[in-house]
């Protein structure tokens, strides 16, 4: 497994450079909460035909602040963008509430927090 | 301009195993849109376990999160809280994990065959498969104790060893279910009324399935060639006979010969394991409480299931991430709908064998 940081702003042009659709395996977003409202968002990927061979981009943010979507890149990151929303009250473009919860919900259980 | 018309299938619906919502948008009979949501039987197990429950009886919890895929779900986990405590099992726990997963995959992919079968209105087939299933899950009932819900993986090794007893109920019932699947194979190949259901109906391009991220026999049907068996190293899986199976058309038909073809191999490989059993303890020492983070693959019935956990040297865990290989699906599978039939949607549906408790976990 490697880690690579990158910075929320720069997310979607730095996995623009490095995904190809028949090379890498985009296996989901994930949200850890660090405490302190900070959060580590993590965009994760395995390569086919490659063993062990898992890359993690990796943000560190905080609640309020807008994720950009991957979906212009990845079509099927929306299931991972809603979850973030659902699961940490996350704002990500283009993502809505209601994956898990429902959509008026004001919860987000994995935050630290609650 | 044409109109169009919405069509709701599910939550609750006779052609579902478990409760999804799909809201088609149809022109005539074509389906041009699809949303789909997933979210009914939520139940917040990543939250539980970092807050209700301490690590060492997290890989129990998970496995509540399915309960077809059980076992995969427990190895993922315990296999990532053993990289955190830097324990590696020995060949004779690898090979007993391997051995329940293969089995695991048996009756899975049994199940979704019944299913497409009896969406296709073949109900003595459904009864039939369902009726041959029993043999695995026997096997596994003897083995484990349980026959659902097995917990038989636990941090440092398994929690029962095979018996001289148990090796010829493997063996016996194995051989049974081998007649039994290659009489399957040339009924779904040869019989007429499943052609005309199951080919070129509900068909994923090889491209969609990169563009979309198929996983898992979705994907091997359409001749993308991914397995997380042979993409990770956990497993020594190349030493018991394990072949990637690869369809190209896509469709039903190809989906479900991934599955017969994939339950020959797995019986092929559990009578390999059970022939070469290593000898070791069942049960080793993982001291320590976990620390960093960790993630695993493990190549579940229905494709990749992929676990990530945190742990801060404490007994209970920082995250636990679960993301399970329906969820990931799902994009593919709306594609597929698009240009099908409405009243194929039932079939197409079951040939995904979608799992929505472990979506929604």
């Amino acid at each position: 497994m490697r880690k690579i940081e990158i910075t929320l702003s720069t997310v979607l042009n730095d996995i623009r450079a490095f995904y190809l659709p028949k090379e890498w395996h985009f296996l989901s977003v994930n949200g850890i909460d660090l405490g302190e409202g900070k959060i580590e968002l993590q965009w994760i990927f395995s390569k086919y035909g490659v063993k062990d061979e898992v890359v993690i981009y990796y943000a560190i943010s905080d609640y309020d602040t807008p994720i950009p979507s991957l979906v212009s890149l990845i079509p099927s990151a929306f299931m991972g963008e809603r979850e973030i929303v659902d699961m940490f009250g996350l704002k990500v473009e283009g993502a809505e509430r209601g994956l898990y919860l429902d959509e008026d919900s004001l919860a987000h259980p994995l935050r630290g927090e609650s | 301009m044409k109109k169009t018309i919405q069509i709701p299938l599910g939550s609750q619906h006779i052609s579902l195993l478990e409760p999804i919502r799909f809201k088609f948008e149809c022109e005539n009979e074509k389906i041009i849109g699809v949303d789909a949501d997933v979210g009914f039987v939520h139940r917040g197990v990543e939250l539980a376990c970092t807050r209700s429950f301490e690590f060492k009886q997290v890989g129990y919890v998970v496995a509540r999160v399915c309960g077809l895929c059980a076992i995969t779900h427990s190895l993922s986990y315990t296999l990532a809280v053993e990289k955190l405590l830097g324990f590696v099992a020995n060949d004779r726990i690898k090979y007993l994990r391997m051995l329940m997963v293969e089995l695991d995959r048996i009756h899975s992919h049994m199940l979704c065959l019944a299913h497409t079968a009896e969406n296709a209105g073949f109900e003595a087939l459904f009864m039939q498969i369902m009726g041959d299933r029993e043999l695995i899950m026997d096997v596994q009932e003897a083995i484990s104790g349980n026959r659902v819900q097995f917990d038989y993986i636990s941090i440092g090794g398994v929690n029962r060893d095979l018996t001289p007893e148990l090796v010829a109920l493997i063996h016996k019932n194995l051989g049974l279910l081998t007649d039994k699947i290659d009489a399957l194979i040339g009924l779904f190949d040869n019989n007429w009324s499943l052609s005309l259901k199951y080919k070129g109906v509900g068909v994923l391009r090889l491209e969609d399935a990169y563009i979309y991220n198929a996983l898992g026999p979705l994907a091997r049907a359409a001749g993308l060639a991914t397995d997380v068996r042979a993409e990770t190293s956990d497993f020594p899986y190349e030493d018991i006979g394990y072949t990637m199976i690869l369809e190209s058309t896509g469709d039903i038909h190809a989906r479900n010969f991934v599955r017969l073809r994939e339950i020959v191999n797995s019986i092929a490989m559990c009578q390999n394991i059970v022939n070469n059993l290593p000898v070791g303890e069942i049960q080793e020492k993982a001291k320590g409480k976990p620390n960093g983070e960790a993630v695993v693959r493990v190549e579940a019935p229905r494709g990749e299931l992929f676990y990530l956990v945190r742990g801060s040297g404490q007994n209970m865990l920082d995250r636990v991430r679960i993301k399970t290989p329906t969820f990931s699906a799902i994009p593919a599978m709306m594609e597929v709908f698009k240009g099908s039939e409405y009243a194929d949607a039932p079939a197409i549906l079951a040939s995904f064998d979608p799992c929505m408790s472990c979506t929604a976990k």
